[in-house]
């Protein structure tokens, strides 16, 4: 323990600002990586459905492509089985003046009664509601007062008989008949929900639903949902997951640098206690001492600063949940002490696994050679022949991975890839930095005299120190490049797909918040009254309605397809959209999109199998196409197909395409007035590519905060690295100093080479980035969600982030260079 | 007036210790003058006087006239970057840079023009011409402190000051340097001050200082 405090914690002691540095590099590393886990178990957690709070623990669900047909009710609750089942309506709602809530149809007086012995007591139950905690204390509503909903044909006021405890989500309970009512959902439920009796067989149950229901019905459990569920989200949280450790690695190539500067500067104390007797092992044992001490303190600080921020994610990642995969109401982020050890022992054994290398080498050097720097860093330049070679060899891997398929729907080869294509760049950085600075040389002495020339010879004379920053730099800076691109790509792709996609003029649905595979039915007047409003040429109607193929979540969608053909608002992978479409009429084809070809492997020609409302449509694929509205797949069948399986499926959206010459903004508001009865959203087409491109780059915030915090692990360690440079060059700036350097020359020399690690760190980081985004673009994002995206870099972004992380770097090195310059020659020249 | 002017200049450090106890000392140009005593006996400090590194807790240092304690970062500056060259024990050359690039630092640091020119000429100087490219690692010890003398000399200094020159020498590089040194003194008429263990170092001395335990034990002639 003596040992311990003297040899390692006094150390860290000493040399404070390098420690505090170093400990909030790997705090920072590993607060972004258990953020981003606890934020998305938060985000993608929670769903169980809030009637949980309401009815109790459901064992099975029964649902079915269309909705349940009610008819079936009378028939399961004569089975012989000890079980009660509850039909389900589960619609978006409006409360006039409130926006909208989730309104769940039950039968309420089994639920109460049977299961929970609430307090619903007596009276009107068709005027009852239940109302969540959450919805309760946002509308100030209470016990006995009344809340006004409205459906797509009416508005119904109902009286508060409980507020359920439940203080995430916003929903509201009615009876099932009056649900049925207010949304004209008439004959057909969302889903029947089954709870088993006591010592009743779950599998004797299963079998006898399932021999009283059609085939294309689906009997599963809530489990199943969630676990569905997750594994629909496990893509896209992989992606983040990723993308949070590149912090970590940031942290880590730090580390590396940090016990290495310490071997460097206690060469002096490694030989005395190898010459007093400390084993090389000993030795070993102390640097790496040093760096899970590192390690351990900044991961536990790292958690309690990633408990914060997974707070200020847990937004921006339910969002994007919502927007793009699936509708979620955010839990609670719990801080569960196996993520708290799983963090703590990460960031520790990242620590320690990057503090191998140097303390390896400061054991086995011997005593007498005492790790003398021009040794060092003599050995560093020789491997730059073997290192370029194994840095091809990683190149060439990466390549090889990113031409193979993915593993398990995951691309994980791409991920391999990314790590060879960072190991490849920090193999190639010692033989960079020194071609760099070679080239440099005459132009830096010719522009800053002799900062430039002393600036650009000491990051190669530091070369195995200057090119572990220039990696962690360049790896911060490829990330933000990287992801720059694909992001810009990616807005630039959607954007042209919006421009070609939205081709009408006025667009409308029912109010409800814009969240995937919620398709929220409107009135069927609608369409007619849009139809008939002066100045509208002529309408398509779209009825969405959300689907399982193959167990996964989609979207089916009955277009005119006509109307689409004319307006070539498609744009497909392969064929002649005139001739797909025409093909599609009153036929069972069907048009897919390219994510849902992707995920079900499925080619033009193929035959879709789909159960619709008791039936089992066997569609053709007659194309597929480009589409960035979400992963979940869309298939896209002809109105009149539709509503040959789902003659009741009402309509989701209509579109208008005005007659030429006509005013939009007359139509608009003759629409808003024509359809005020009805609870509707009535945007333009600029303001839907609008709010369309703002869920896209809201969908990415979490992205930027992710690139920002690496960014900012590597302006840390840049100023350390800067730091630990200085300190380890004192005596050198004292003879600098004694050969007539003033103060401000010395800070001017430490600035030139923050300015030129920034350089090197952005050349490298650029070409680095560069690759990593055509493997995120082709390889990573394809083999995820599918999507084809075009290549287009946002060039002036780019260089603008170049310009602005360079500038950083810079003034990273305003401490060391100020240092510096207040080093007293006297003191420093004589030091050993 | 002589370049080094040192009046009962008395040192004393944080914690009490007294390294120098009112020592005067005047160095005249073209002179060696050679400090020698056992080592804590003040030689370092009264280098440190001697190059403007450091100042006299009592008493009074004036290089090239001018009293060091009294001067400002910005002329200690100049006063090191025109007045002064120091050559050390270890040589001190920047590992980074060539032995051209070395000898060339003080003339870039002070904005000279023909910088180039003049350090290869000082290179000539010390008969190294020929390792102007090469990088101090691949220069023996002896080659070491040439380049390190043609730098402290390239400005041409009125004063020089070494630090055991010939402390990490073998007996024959050693005795090139000091040759060197006597002719920096000769041709240059720089006033070389020398702290040396070596008698031979000693021997070229004009003057011989002894120190003792923070003053002038002694002095020949």
């Amino acid at each position: 323990m003596k040992l311990f405090r003297r040899l390692i914690l006094r150390p860290l002691r000493q040399d404070r600002t390098r420690t505090a540095l170093s400990l909030v590099s790997i705090a920072l590393g590993v607060a972004v990586v258990i953020a981003i886990e606890l934020a998305g178990d938060a985000a993608t957690g929670s769903f169980q459905s809030s009637l949980t709070s309401l009815v109790g623990k459901v064992d099975f669900e029964i649902t079915a492509n269309g909705g349940v047909d009610e008819t079936y009710f009378a028939k399961l609750a004569a089975l012989p089985i000890k079980a009660r089942f509850s039909p389900v309506i589960e619609q978006p709602v409006v409360i006039p003046g409130h926006g909208s809530t989730t309104l769940y149809g039950i039968d309420v007086v089994a639920a109460a009664t049977e299961y929970r012995q609430s307090d619903s007591g007596g009276g009107d139950l068709e005027s009852m509601a239940v109302v969540s905690e959450d919805l309760a204390s946002r509308l100030g509503l209470s016990k006995g007062s009344s809340i006004e909903l409205r459906g797509q044909n009416r508005t119904r006021s109902f009286r508060i008989q409980s507020i359920a405890d439940d203080k995430n989500t916003s929903w509201v309970g009615i009876d099932i008949a009056a649900a049925q009512q207010l949304l004209d959902h008439y004959g057909r439920l969302d889903r029947i929900e089954v709870f088993l009796g006591p010592h009743q067989d779950m599998d004797e149950a299963r079998r006898a639903i399932r021999s009283a229901v059609p085939a294309s019905w689906e009997v599963g459990t809530p489990g199943a949902r969630s676990e569905e569920n997750r594994r629909m989200l496990r893509a896209f949280r992989w992606n983040l997951r990723i993308l949070s450790y590149i912090s970590l690695l940031v942290g880590a190539f730090l580390i590396y640098n940090t016990i290495a500067v310490s071997v460097v500067r206690r060469r002096t104390e490694i030989g005395i206690l190898r010459a007093i007797g400390v084993s090389s092992g000993g030795v070993l044992l102390i640097f790496l001492g040093e760096a899970s001490m590192l390690g351990l303190v900044g991961s536990i600080l790292g958690v309690a600063l990633g408990r914060g921020l997974a707070a200020g994610l847990l937004g921006m990642i339910s969002d994007t949940v919502n927007a793009l995969f699936v509708t979620s109401a955010p839990g609670a982020i719990a801080l569960p002490w196996t993520s708290v050890a799983a963090a703590t022992l990460t960031g520790t054994f990242v620590a320690f696994l990057s503090a191998l290398i140097p303390a390896r080498e400061a054991a086995q050097v011997a005593p007498a050679e005492a790790m003398r720097r021009a040794v060092t860093e003599h050995r560093s330049r020789l491997r730059a022949g073997r290192n370029l070679s194994l840095a091809l060899v990683c190149c060439f891997a990466a390549v090889l991975l990113c031409l193979a398929g993915p593993i398990d729907g995951r691309p994980v080869l791409g991920y391999v890839a990314t790590l060879l294509a960072v190991a490849a760049a920090a193999l190639i950085a010692p033989s960079f930095v020194t071609g760099l600075a070679f080239v440099l040389r005459g132009v830096l002495k010719r522009l800053f005299g002799a900062e430039g020339l002393v600036a650009g010879r000491s990051l190669v004379a530091s070369l195995s120190r200057t090119s572990v920053v220039v990696t962690a730099l360049a790896t911060a800076i490829a990330m933000m490049i990287s992801v720059g691109v694909m992001v810009g790509s990616f807005r630039e792709t959607v954007q042209v797909w919006l421009n070609s996609q939205l081709q009408a003029d006025i667009y409308m649905r029912a109010q409800a918040p814009a969240t995937a595979g919620i398709y929220p039915p409107m009135s069927s007047q609608v369409p007619d009254i849009v139809a008939r409003t002066p100045g509208v040429a002529y309408i398509d109607v779209l009825h969405a309605l959300e689907i399982r193929y193959e167990g996964q979540h989609a979207t089916l969608g009955g277009a005119r397809t006509d109307v689409l053909r004319r307006h070539r608002t498609v744009r497909f992978l392969s064929g002649n959209a005139d001739d797909i479409f025409r093909s599609l009429i009153n036929r069972d084809r069907a048009i897919v999109t390219e994510p849902f070809a992707d995920k079900h492997h499925v080619r033009v020609g193929d035959v879709l199998h789909l159960p619709l409302g008791g039936k089992a449509a066997n569609l053709t694929v007659a194309g597929i196409y480009y589409d960035y509205s979400s992963d979940r797949g869309f298939i896209l069948i002809d109105e009149t197909t539709l509503l040959q399986y789902l003659p009741d499926q009402p309509i989701t959206n209509v579109a208008a395409y005005l007659a030429p010459g006509a005013d939009a903004v007359k139509v608009r508001h003759d629409l808003a007035a024509r359809l005020a009865d009805f609870p509707l959203l009535i945007a333009p087409n600029e303001v839907l590519r609008r709010g369309a491109v703002e869920v896209f780059d809201r969908t990415f915030t979490v992205t930027y905060a992710l690139e920002a915090i690496a960014i900012l692990v590597a302006m840390l360690g840049a100023a350390n690295s800067l730091l630990a440079l200085v300190l380890d060059r004192r005596r050198e700036i004292g003879v600098i100093r004694c050969l007539g350097a003033a103060g401000g020359q010395v800070r001017r020399m430490i600035l030139a080479e923050a300015g030129l690690l920034g350089l090197l760190a952005g050349l490298l980081g650029l070409a680095l980035g560069m690759a990593l985004s055509l493997v995120l673009i082709y390889v990573i994002n394809k083999q995820s969600f599918g999507w084809t995206i075009q290549f287009h870099p946002p060039l002036l972004l780019l260089a603008g982030a170049l310009l602005l992380v360079w500038a950083f770097t810079v003034v990273a090195g305003i401490y060391p260079a100020r240092y510096a310059a207040r080093l007293e020659p006297a003191e420093t020249i004589h030091e050993e | 007036m002589f370049p080094i002017e040192i009046r009962e200049a008395t040192k004393i450090y944080e914690g009490g210790v007294e390294a120098l106890r009112g020592v005067s000392l005047q160095c005249a140009p073209g002179t060696v003058t050679a400090i020698v005593g056992r080592s804590g006996c003040g030689k370092t400090t009264l280098l440190n006087l001697c190059g403007a590194m450091d100042f006299p807790t009592a008493g009074e240092v004036r290089i090239a006239g001018m009293e060091t304690s009294k001067l400002g970062d910005r002329e200690l500056t100049s006063l090191r970057r025109h007045r002064i060259g120091f050559v050390f024990q270890f040589f001190q050359l920047l590992p980074a840079l060539t032995a051209l690039e070395n000898v060339e630092l003080p003339l870039l640091l002070a904005g000279a023009k023909d910088s180039a020119k003049t350090a290869l000429d000082r290179l000539r100087w010390v008969e190294l011409a020929e390792k102007a490219g090469s990088l101090p690692y691949q220069l023996s010890g002896g080659q070491m402190q040439r380049v390190a003398i043609a730098r402290a000399l390239v400005h041409q200094p009125s004063i020089l000051v070494a630090d055991e020159p010939t402390g990490n020498l073998d007996t024959a590089s050693g005795e090139v340097i000091l040759r060197l040194i006597r002719r920096a003194a000769d041709e240059f008429g720089a006033a070389v001050v020398m702290a040396t263990h070596s008698a031979e170092a000693a021997a070229i001395a004009d003057v011989r200082i002894r120190m003792r335990d923070g003053h002038i034990e002694s002095r020949e002639p």
